[in-house]
Parts: structure tokens; C-alpha cells; sequence
């Protein structure tokens, strides 16, 4: 029996144990003057893993809808850039370009996960009660257009130089760069270990059996006295506000938001992560996330020893995503960690 | 008084007039069937009622209440339950969460008690997972309790259904076809079980096509034709009645 396994309660439980111990050294890298030095080969492996512990919180909204609703959302990105120009707008100081207004860092945080989840109400209230593929038309669209507004309306979203000049509070706060490189991922993880404390709560609890039932038969929930619209308006505003944390943070992070960051990438990326891990296991779309992230680092690597241009091997390693998808829907449908009776496919 | 009235409803798809002004009533107590030629609306009757299709035009009265057009969610909160005729079990779900998840009044249904694990979830949640518990075992389906009802047989799905809707402890039961594709042994003892809730004080509303099963179970029985009500009386004088001889040997 491993040390995790005596730990008090469930997974969920566990989840927010390790996430408070790690939001904890966070806090000790970030506010005390110890420093660490980190091996500069190590530089773009937490590089990565940051960016996976903000894709991570991405997922798990994505798996509340999808996984457990049963809700097609196409268009995660731009909750996910809502959070991230929200806080870049009302928080940044002098950017280049567009509207930077100054105001506290986490104001703007809790204004980025309200306006990612404002958005996902009025997009769940337009589309929600209409067929699935509505949903998944509607948030494909609604990411398009809002890609589009921030390429180009230089005058608020900075065009596609974006906005700078955010302020980076772990990097105010730490000795040097290495230990704000450790401190933020520290931070980000043991975000990501609480909300998936929190999601893994509320599947558990009667309210993921209301969810469930949805996915599986709206009609015979409402027959049963569940309000299926109001359950998938909270299941699609939660994941939109998830979403809208992880762009807030990735902002605050990063300190410069641009179109860039927020493509249809960002949305597949998440997307394959959790077909490969199994929809509907908070675990295993983590996992399947990992997977997905952990080969595109692999590729840089292997860059460096294949004989194909840069260009080139971009093409071959979207491909290789691609065939990655096709073989999962085709042998292994409900994903590596899916539980197939569960997400209703044939394995 | 009656529990529920419906008064004058009528639907039509396209051009079809699957129910042309009828009206009918039931008491609270009565144990009533509902027959008639295929397409005679007694489906439809049933989807008007429950809030899954709204009438063009009629009033439907329940408890005293005009309920009408009112979502299926609430009609069912308000006490009214239907099962449908081809059954509806959750596949992907457990035969016990299929009939959990019916349960009334879980505050663990909202986000901040589910989030918080209150204790009045906890205590909801025992006396569900009991209530739950009880019924599975008295259809006989504790053998199968974390089966997912994917793998159910057609008449095990009929007997979940039942359980399922019984969770919500209904005032009014509305049947569609509960014999329908089910063996005679299972169809005799489903018969029995709505006849037990029935003596217990539960309204029933069947909706059958097999004339011999309904007219021993039933007090009352409805046929409908072409959306129209046909006769309404006991089942051997509506056994006796010509046009119905008519209706189902000449339609």
C-alpha cells in the first residue's frame, strides 16, 4: 500500500491535500528568499508542464460538459482567451497596443473567470435548449468570431501584437527567474489539483448522477423532475469559467496576451487529450492531456535529429496527432482510462 | 374530484389530427385503461398530458391545477409519472443509479451542498440509496443492481422502469404499453403489481394494446379512436359495445 492510498478520504480528497501542499511551496519559493537553480536544459520541460497545468484546468471544464453532460463544445478557446483579455485589459500597464487599464491583478482575475462564465451563459442560453450539434456550431462560431475581433480591433485587443505590460505576481514576488519558473508551476499544479478536488466532489456527488442521466436521456431526466436545461447551463458556465481561470492565469503568467495563444489549437489539443484519456474520468483526461502535451515536447527534441525542415516536421507532427485520433476512435473509443459501458460506445 | 381532466385537447402533426377535442377524466384511486386502434392518439394523449408535446388547443387539469403545457420536469415533481413504450432506461447508467437518480428533495443535486458534502446530502443520500434498495430487490432485480441497464433484457428494462418511477412515490402513474414485448409469466406478474399499487391509493393510467391483459386488470377502461374518445365504461360493457368490435376488427 503506497503512502497516497493512507491518506484521508477519496481521490478527490487526496486531489486537494497535494494541491494544498503545493500552492504551500509556492508560497515558500515565492514570499521567502530561498532560490533554486535550475539545469537550463530543464528550462522548456517547465515551460511545458506550466502550460499543461493551465491546459489541465481547460480539460477538466471540458470533461464537466462533455464527459459528464454530454455537451459538444468546439469552442473552449475562447472562454479560455475571454479569461486571459479580461485580465490583460483591466490589469495591464501601459501596453503597446490597446486597452490597459491598471487595476489590481486579482480583480482582474475574478473579473476574467466572471466574464468566461458570463460568455458561457449567454452561448449555453442562445444554444443549449436547441439539438447537440447546435452547441457545437454555436461555440465553434463563437470562437472564429472572437478570434477575429482580436486580430482586429487594435484600439481594445492590441491587433495581433496583442497587450502587454500585464503584471507577473509570482515574478514580483521571487528572488530570480528559476524560482519563479518553479513557484508558478508549484502554484499552477496545486490549482489544478483543486479543481479537480472540486469537480471530482461534484460528479460524485447526486449532482454528476443528474449530469449523467442528461448525457444519456434528457427526456427521461426531465420525466424524473431534473430540470435538464438549467443542469447543462451549470455544467457549460462551470467549464467556461474553468476555462477562463486558465486563461487569467496563463495572462498573469506570461504577462502579454495575443491572438496567438488562443487558436483552434488550443481547443484540439484539450480535445484529443481527453478522447485519448477517456471522457468522463477526470483522471484520465489529465493523463491523456500529458500524453498529448508530453509528445509535442518529444517532437521538439526529435526535430533536432530528423532530416525534414522545420516546416516539414510541423506538418508530419499534425499528422501523427491526426492518425493519433483516428486509431482512438476506431480500437479504443471511450479512450485509454474510459469506462466504455459508461460513455455508451463499443470497444 | 378528479385528479386528472383533460378537456377538449387537441394536437395535430402536419395534417394529421392525432387528437380531435377529446375530453376524459380520472379519480383519484381509479385504476383505468387506455385502448384503441393504432394511431387512435393514445400515445399522444399521454405525451400532451406529461408535458412532452404541448396540445394546440384543450386544457389538462391536474390535482385541481391547470398544468397545461407545463414542462415534464415539473409535472413530475408535481407528482405525475409516465414510462414510455419503448422503455427509456439510462443505458450508460447502473440499474441502481437508474433508480436513485429518480429520488425527490436531494439537496446534493445542487452544486454548493454537492460541493460541500453536506450532512443533509449524506442523510438524503442513505435514505435514497435504502429506498432504492428496496425496490430493486422487489422487482427482482438485486442480482443485476450494478448492471449497467445497457445489458438488461427487454423485461427487466420494463420492471427497472417501473422501479424507477416508483422512486418518486407518484400520485399518478401513467403506463404506455407496460406488457408490450414482455413474456406472459413477467406480464402477469407486472399486472399484479400495478393492481397491489392501485389497492394501495396510487392512481394508474395503462395504456394497452392487449385487450385480455387490460380488461382483467382494470376498472374502467377508455378506447379511442382517431383521437376521439370511443366509449368509457367498464370493461365488459366496452367488451360488449359494438363499435369497438368495430373499431378493432374493422379498422
Amino acid at each position: 500500500m503506497s503512502v497516497v492510498d493512507r491518506l484521508p478520504g477519496g481521490e478527490g480528497e487526496r486531489a486537494a491535500l497535494i494541491g494544498g501542499a503545493c500552492v504551500l511551496m509556492a508560497a515558500l519559493f515565492a514570499l521567502t528568499p530561498l532560490v533554486v537553480a535550475l539545469p537550463s536544459a530543464l528550462y522548456v520541460f517547465f515551460e511545458v508542464a506550466i502550460l499543461y497545468a493551465v491546459y489541465g484546468l481547460l480539460v477538466l471544464g471540458l470533461n464537466l460538459q462533455y464527459g459528464h453532460t454530454g455537451l459538444i463544445n468546439f469552442g473552449h478557446v475562447v472562454f479560455f482567451a475571454a479569461g486571459g483579455y479580461t485580465v490583460a485589459m483591466l490589469s495591464a500597464q501601459n501596453p503597446f497596443a490597446g486597452i490597459g487599464l491598471g487595476y489590481p491583478w486579482v480583480a482582474a482575475l475574478v473579473a476574467g473567470v466572471l466574464v468566461a462564465a458570463l460568455l458561457g451563459a449567454l452561448v449555453g442560453a442562445t444554444s443549449l435548449r436547441l439539438r447537440d450539434d447546435f452547441l457545437a456550431i454555436a461555440t465553434l462560431a463563437t470562437a472564429e468570431i472572437f478570434h477575429t475581433l482580436f486580430v482586429n480591433f487594435r484600439g481594445i485587443f492590441g491587433g495581433n501584437v496583442g497587450l502587454s505590460g500585464i503584471p507577473q505576481p509570482i515574478a514580483a514576488l521571487a528572488t530570480d527567474g528559476d524560482t519563479t519558473l518553479l513557484a508558478t508551476l508549484l502554484f499552477f499544479g496545486g490549482c489544478v489539483a483543486f479543481t479537480f478536488a472540486a469537480v471530482r466532489r461534484l460528479t460524485d456527488a447526486p449532482y454528476g448522477r443528474v449530469l449523467r442521466a442528461v448525457r444519456a436521456d434528457e427526456l427521461v431526466a426531465r420525466s424524473l423532475g431534473k430540470s435538464a436545461f438549467s443542469y447543462k447551463m451549470q455544467a457549460f458556465v462551470y467549464g467556461a469559467a474553468l476555462a477562463g481561470l486558465g486563461g487569467g492565469l496563463f495572462a498573469l503568467y506570461s504577462g502579454a496576451v495575443a491572438p496567438g495563444f488562443f487558436t483552434l489549437q488550443v481547443t484540439v489539443t484539450v480535445w484529443i487529450g481527453m478522447l485519448l484519456g477517456g471522457a468522463g474520468s477526470h483522471r484520465g483526461v489529465l493523463a491523456g492531456l500529458a500524453i498529448i502535451m508530453g509528445l509535442r515536447l518529444l517532437s521538439r527534441f526529435a526535430l533536432d535529429v530528423t532530416p525534414v525542415s522545420a516546416s516539414a516536421f510541423a506538418s508530419i507532427r499534425l499528422i501523427v496527432i491526426g492518425m493519433i485520433l483516428v486509431a482512438i476512435v476506431r480500437y479504443r473509443p471511450a479512450g485509454i482510462w474510459g469506462n466504455a459501458e459508461e460513455l455508451g460506445v463499443d470497444s | 374530484m378528479s385528479l386528472l381532466a383533460v378537456e377538449d385537447l387537441t394536437k395535430e402533426f402536419g395534417g394529421l389530427r392525432a387528437l380531435d377535442g377529446l375530453s376524459v377524466s380520472v379519480d383519484r384511486g381509479d385504476l383505468v385503461g387506455v385502448m384503441g386502434p393504432n394511431g387512435a392518439g393514445k400515445t399522444t394523449l399521454f405525451n400532451c398530458v406529461s408535458g412532452i408535446v404541448r396540445p394546440d388547443g384543450g386544457a389538462v387539469t391536474f390535482d385541481g391545477t391547470d398544468v397545461t403545457g407545463n414542462s415534464p420536469e415539473a409535472l413530475a415533481r408535481a407528482g405525475m409519472i409516465r414510462t414510455f413504450q419503448l422503455t427509456r432506461e439510462l443505458r450508460t447508467m447502473t440499474v441502481r443509479d437508474n433508480v436513485r437518480l429518480a429520488a425527490t428533495d436531494q439537496p446534493g443535486e445542487r452544486t454548493l451542498p454537492a460541493l460541500l458534502r453536506t450532512d443533509a446530502m449524506e442523510s438524503r443520500e442513505r435514505e435514497v440509496d435504502e429506498r432504492a434498495d428496496e425496490l430493486i430487490e422487489a422487482f427482482e432485480l438485486a442480482h443485476l443492481a450494478d448492471e449497467y441497464s445497457a445489458n438488461l433484457s427487454g423485461g427487466q428494462r420494463k420492471l427497472l422502469e417501473l422501479a424507477r418511477a416508483l422512486m418518486l412515490d407518484p400520485e399518478l402513474l401513467l403506463l404506455d404499453e407496460p406488457f408490450a414485448g414482455v413474456n406472459p409469466t413477467l406480464t402477469r406478474d407486472i399486472a399484479d403489481r400495478i393492481r397491489e399499487l392501485n389497492s394501495e391509493g396510487m392512481t394508474v393510467v395503462v395504456i394497452e394494446h392487449e385487450l385480455e391483459t387490460l380488461t382483467d386488470l382494470v376498472d374502467r377502461l377508455v378506447v379511442l379512436q382517431q383521437g376521439q374518445l370511443l366509449v368509457d365504461g367498464s370493461p365488459e360493457t366496452v367488451l360488449d359495445d359494438e363499435r369497438v368490435v368495430e373499431a378493432y376488427l374493422g379498422g
